[in-house]
């Protein structure tokens, strides 16, 4: 491979025969997949962007649809090495900024088509993936000069950004719901303590079929998606609740070694009823005795956490019931009740119970839930109770709003935001190739190149709202070299606007970790010159 | 031994390569033997006995071959000698297959010079990377410039080669970095050995010269080396040096003064011991490479248990491996029996006594911490939570193994004698977050010089080869510390040695200088393969740098950033001497080895139903 233009001074060329034509093949093949990999989830990018429908291959032939790039390319099952790669990428961004999962694989698949042209042109990979790195520092300097600080207490800007990311879901109809509820359920869990941290696994959702995404609603307090028990007509409203979470079981007793009951004649089979009888109700005496009303049952494996008879003494006790809860929640629950779990009946102490105003059932479309409201110095959770009328647009709000969830959370790490709509886009690829032109060689080369290869995103996004891409790419390209900024892409209008008017906004950690990742990406692919099969 | 055949070397080269490529099928048509063999049983001679039987068999052999393969001159020089292969028959079980002398070394020959062409193109700061597809389940891609790595997960059936990734593991072991270099170094030396074997050399005078040659370059080396062990701040650079050089060909090249930063950081704590497990590396996908960094102390991956504290000062760490469920009866079969339910309820809480006997030995150890490798379920975990101890559960193996072992403890599984019993001590206990998930950090551990490198990437592949890269120069950095002679890089060493060694050459009268020769042209591939990777002009830039070594004291070496030859001493290019003699040393020994060989036997294959 010539590289005959690294630097005018050292220009020298390449006499030495290497036989490159198996690397270039490889090479070949791995940006070909790749960009396969990032045409198809290029319509779903943007506000105007479509969905796809997603058919599992295997006998369930679960459907599901989705405009999400990372759950697209989860679910795709590809084989190519490369393609994987991208793949991964988009999981990456999905995990460091939660949003912009489609752009980042986009903007890979543009870098990649630039790269095969510098390549064909001659120049050396490596040099190629090096000016891509000092490309991606630049960038994201330049990002950061456009970058706006935001405050947590500006709940406003938080909403615009979270509806931002939400404007290209299905649900987008929803935003002006679902933003708030995100930046309200988000801000509820940030712990003064530790102001840049936020934790979304404190965020529960909870996804009820019936009624419309309208009907999604921030609980303030905790919802149980079962059914108290009923068994024999317990209560179903507790008001001043004292909540006990147990993790032993109210049943029969069981030893750890294998035992087995003895029953030699027919009176002993009575008396044996008769004590099972009474060790349960001295259980649910005992409960009842530390001013517990409410329980919180964990699942147990090894034997019925409950029996008809225990729930029909608890009952009699007024007692309200909820058994199955997950071991894995208990720590969220005990978080949010401000209550210790307890293991062992002998420990049943009035201190250790949470306490809270009210404790209902209530009806939600076709199921019950049960929802603990008015929490005594409650943790610092949220749930949020998600509802939809069927479970595709339900898994699909879901996702969205973990997308907005993860959008706060990016303007809680760095407190930044950004102008949409391309903008950004845009105005890194003006001062990119402006910079390039100071530069030398190759570099300079590369760098103009791969500069250009950013204003793929403006342009998909204008072509899927159905815009003309080149003038609107040409319009926005002639408005920031006047100085404009925040100019960029308004797709409700099909014109260039200030963009930061129209609130669409998204934090800067999504485009900066978007324009890395992307680089280190397509730069690994680059240096890739074999495939080799091994065990 | 001069050559016993008058094979044209070519030809059987051909047919060779054609045997490697198109697997066993083929080879049995291609062998001549093999054919000429089934020839003969498929028409029965073997009935006919005795000599006259066996002069039948080698007419019927010749004739077979003259049938199957086109006539000409080929045939009759290169089949004649396969001829005494059929005596030989009759000594090995039939589906043994057994090479010799030019045939043998030929295929070692080949196999070597196959996995060193492949390696070769990872070298230098300009190398590529390779991926590597698993065929096994999930087919795991892994994307990697490590020698080692790609070595190790090779199918390889030459036996030469597998001699090949043995000296690679090998260094690996030893020193970690030159996984790459030291394979291409026997490939080439062996290449060199092929064009003298041809000259009609005898491979024992190749191995004399070469091990000739070996030694004039060690030494020349070694007396070319710095050592500045007692200037500290110099010392340092020197492993920055160091650090970056061994980076710089890695996926870790951007950024590597940062991480050459980490590792020097980290391998001087360590104070001169190589025990590299003082050092956890720690990978969590997202961020930037950049966004990796080192801390004093230890993180576990886990979670704390819940109602208990999540910070703790001068903690008294008990590391267990016990079952904290129950304690079970170990013998089969065994059982209760009772008469009512009430003795079920009494065992239970006997049982439930026992538990909380153990928990309060546990506790009585007088500590506030406690971790354990198997499940602590939700009963222990209450009485922990009660006694204000942080417990915490299903620790990995290798997670408590160097728990133990930075906090000073040991691993306890029974707690009757809490005197017996070495607690591990450290300052404070803590619940860190790291991207998206929650960790344990030990800070302020026994063992001082513990610390813990968190990488951070964009996926999984970057992670794995930032940690082999990492371990990579962690362990050049080690060694160097203990062993602090010091030469250049970047093609610098190399020229020294062939510079000496070319001397040699022409000091040594006898067969051998052609061999002293062909090593020092060996070593001057290794600068060859660096530029030809890094697209330059490689021919122009040896011959200038082997002008520049002309000269006494040269510095120079190959600048791949600049494309030029440049000074090593001003580009910081340095490498750990023990890292060069380990390369220079087992390649000559490994091209020795694989050029000792004159015959090879595969042997068959064991038979799953007889066939006969």
């Amino acid at each position: 491979m010539a590289a005959a233009a690294t630097a005018p001074a050292v220009s020298r060329k390449t006499e030495t025969y290497t036989d490159t034509k198996r690397r270039d093949d490889v090479r070949g093949a791995n940006i070909a997949a790749a960009r396969a990999v990032a045409d198809a989830v290029r319509t779903s990018l943007g506000p105007r962007g479509m969905d796809k429908m997603i058919a599992s291959g295997d006998q369930a032939h679960e459907v599901i649809i989705t405009n999400d790039g990372a759950t697209i390319l989860s679910r795709m099952s590809l084989v190519q090495p490369a393609a994987r790669m991208l793949a991964e990428l988009s999981r990456s961004q999905d995990a460091a900024a939660g949003d912009g999962t489609t752009t980042v694989v986009v903007l890979a698949g543009s870098l990649l088509r630039r790269a095969q042209t510098l390549l064909s042109a001659g120049a050396h990979p490596t040099a190629a993936a090096d000016a891509l790195h000092r490309l991606a520092t630049r960038a994201v300097d330049v990002l950061h000069g456009m970058a706006i600080p935001v405050e947590l207490s500006d709940r406003e800007s938080l909403v615009k950004s979270a509806s931002t990311a939400l404007n290209s879901k299905v649900v987008s109809q929803y935003s002006s719901l679902l933003s708030p509820l995100a930046v309200d359920a988000a801000l509820s869990v940030v712990d003064p303590a530790h102001p840049d941290l936020l934790d979304l696994r404190d965020i529960r959702i909870v996804k009820k079929l019936g009624g419309t995404v309208d009907d999604t609603e921030l609980v303030r307090g905790l919802i149980f998606d079962k059914k108290a028990s009923h068994a024999a007509g317990g209560p179903t409203r507790v008001e001043n609740a004292k909540i006990a979470v147990i993790q032993f079981q109210v049943s029969p007793p069981k030893t750890d070694i294998e035992q087995s009951v003895i029953v030699s004649d027919y009176a002993q089979m009575d008396r044996i009823l008769r004590e099972e009888r009474n060790y349960i109700l001295g259980m649910v005496k005992k409960i009842k005795a530390a001013g517990c009303n409410v329980l919180l049952i964990q699942k147990s494996i090894l034997r019925d956490a409950v029996t008809d008879l225990s729930l029909h003494y608890l009952a009699k006790a007024k007692i309200l019931v909820v058994k199955d809860v997950e071991r894995d929640e208990i720590e969220f629950v005990t978080k949010t009740l401000n209550c210790l779990p307890i293991a062992n009946i002998e420990h049943f102490r009035a201190d250790k119970l949470g306490h809270a105003d009210l404790v209902e059932e209530v009806s939600v479309g076709e199921g019950k839930v049960v929802k603990i409201t008015g929490i005594k110095d409650m943790g610092r959770t949220a749930t949020v109770l998600v509802r939809g009328s069927n479970q595709l647009v339900i898994d699909e709000a879901d996702r969205s709003l973990h997308d907005a969830l993860c959008v706060i959370r990016c303007l809680v790490n760095k407190r930044f935001m950004i102008a949409g709509g391309g903008a950004p886009e845009i105005e890194m690829s003006m001062q990119l190739a402006a910079w390039a032109k100071e530069l030398q060689g190759m570099e300079s080369y590369c760098i103009k190149e791969f500069a250009d290869a950013l204003e793929v995103i403006p342009y998909t996004l204008a072509e899927n709202a159905g815009l003309n891409p080149i003038a609107i790419v040409t319009e926005l390209r002639n408005r920031h070299a006047k100085g404009e900024k925040n100019a960029g892409i308004n797709v409700r209008k099909g014109q260039i606007t200030n963009i930061l008017e129209e609130n669409v906004v998204q934090p800067l950690l999504v485009s900066t970790s978007a324009i890395t990742l992307a680089c280190e990406c397509v730069r690994m692919i680059l240096k890739i010159d074999d495939i080799v099969t091994v065990r | 031994m001069t050559s016993s055949t008058v094979a044209k070397q070519d030809d059987l080269m051909d047919r060779r390569i054609g045997l490697r490529l198109s697997g066993p099928t083929l080879s049995i048509l291609c062998h001549p033997c093999l054919a000429g063999h089934a020839f003969y049983r498929n028409t029965g001679v073997r009935l006919i006995g005795g000599i006259r039987g066996r002069l039948y068999h080698l007419t019927a052999l010749l004739f077979s071959l003259a049938w199957i393969c086109p006539p000409g001159p080929r045939l009759t020089f290169s089949t004649l000698p396969w001829l005494f292969f059929v005596q030989m028959e009759r000594v090995l079980k039939d589906d043994a297959v057994e090479e010799k002398g030019e045939r043998a070394r030929m295929a070692s020959f080949i196999g070597a010079m196959a996995i060193a062409d492949l390696v070769k193109t990872t070298l230098g700061p300009k190398g590529m990377d390779k991926i590597l597809q698993s065929t096994g389940r999930g087919r795991n891609v892994t994307v990697t410039n490590d020698g080692a790595t790609i070595l190790k997960s090779l199918h390889i059936d030459n036996p030469a080669a597998k001699v090949l990734v043995d000296i690679s593991k090998v260094q690996d072991d030893e020193v970690g970095d030159g996984t790459t270099s030291v394979v291409v170094l026997a490939g080439e030396l062996l290449r060199e050995a092929e064009k003298l074997v041809n000259m009609k050399i005898h491979p024992m005078t190749i191995i004399a010269g070469y091990r000739m040659a070996a030694e004039c370059a060690r030494n020349a080396l070694l007396q070319k080396t710095m050592d500045n062990k007692e200037n500290i701040d110099k010392f340092r650079s020197d492993l920055m040096n160091i650090a970056m050089t061994t980076l710089s060909s890695k996926i870790l090249s951007q950024d590597k003064e940062y991480f050459a930063e980490l590792a020097v950081d980290a391998v001087l704590r360590l104070k001169g011991s190589t025990n590299l497990e003082a050092i956890q590396i720690l990978k969590k996908p997202g961020g930037s490479l950049k966004d990796s960094f080192l801390d004093e102390g230890f993180i576990l991956d886990k979670k704390i248990g819940i109602g208990q504290p999540k910070r703790i000062e001068n903690a008294k760490i008990l590391v267990a491996n016990t079952a904290m469920d129950t304690d079970k009866v170990k013998i089969y079969g065994a059982r209760v029996r009772v008469d009512s339910m009430a003795k079920v309820a009494e065992i239970e809480a006997a049982e439930k006594q026992k538990m909380r006997e153990k928990v309060q030995k546990i506790i009585g150890h007088g500590i506030n911490c406690f971790v354990n490798r198997q499940l602590i379920y939700n009963f222990p975990e209450e009485l922990f939570a009660d006694a204000g101890i942080l417990a915490i559960e299903h620790a990995d193996f290798e997670g408590i193994e160097r728990l133990a072992l930075v906090t000073g403890g040991e691993i306890a599984s029974t707690f009757d004698n809490p005197e017996s019993v070495k607690l591990g001590h450290c300052k404070v206990i803590e619940e860190i977050m790291i991207g998206e998930d929650k960790l344990i950090h030990f800070s302020g551990v026994e063992m001082g010089q513990a610390c813990t490198i968190v990488l951070r990437g964009a996926s999984e592949h970057v992670l794995d080869e930032a940690e082999r890269s990492l371990h990579d120069a962690l362990c050049v950095l080690s060694q160097t510390v203990n062993d602090t002679r010091v030469v250049f890089g970047g093609g610098w060493p190399e020229m020294v040695m062939a510079k000496e060694v070319d001397e040699l050459a022409r000091k040594t009268p006898g067969k051998k200088s052609h061999a002293i020769d062909a090593f020092s042209r060996a070593l001057q591939a290794i600068p060859t393969i660096i530029a030809d990777n890094a697209g330059l002009d490689s021919a122009e830039l040896i011959s200038q740098l082997r002008a520049e070594h002309h000269k006494e004291n040269s510095v120079a070496g190959i600048d791949v950033i600049s494309g030029s030859v440049g000074d090593m001493q001003k580009r910081g290019i340095s490498e750990s001497f023990k890292v060069k003699q380990a390369i220079l040393l087992s390649a000559t020994e490994a091209a020795e080895m694989i050029l000792r060989v004159d015959e090879i036997i595969t042997c068959a294959p064991r038979q799953r139903e007889d066939r006969m």
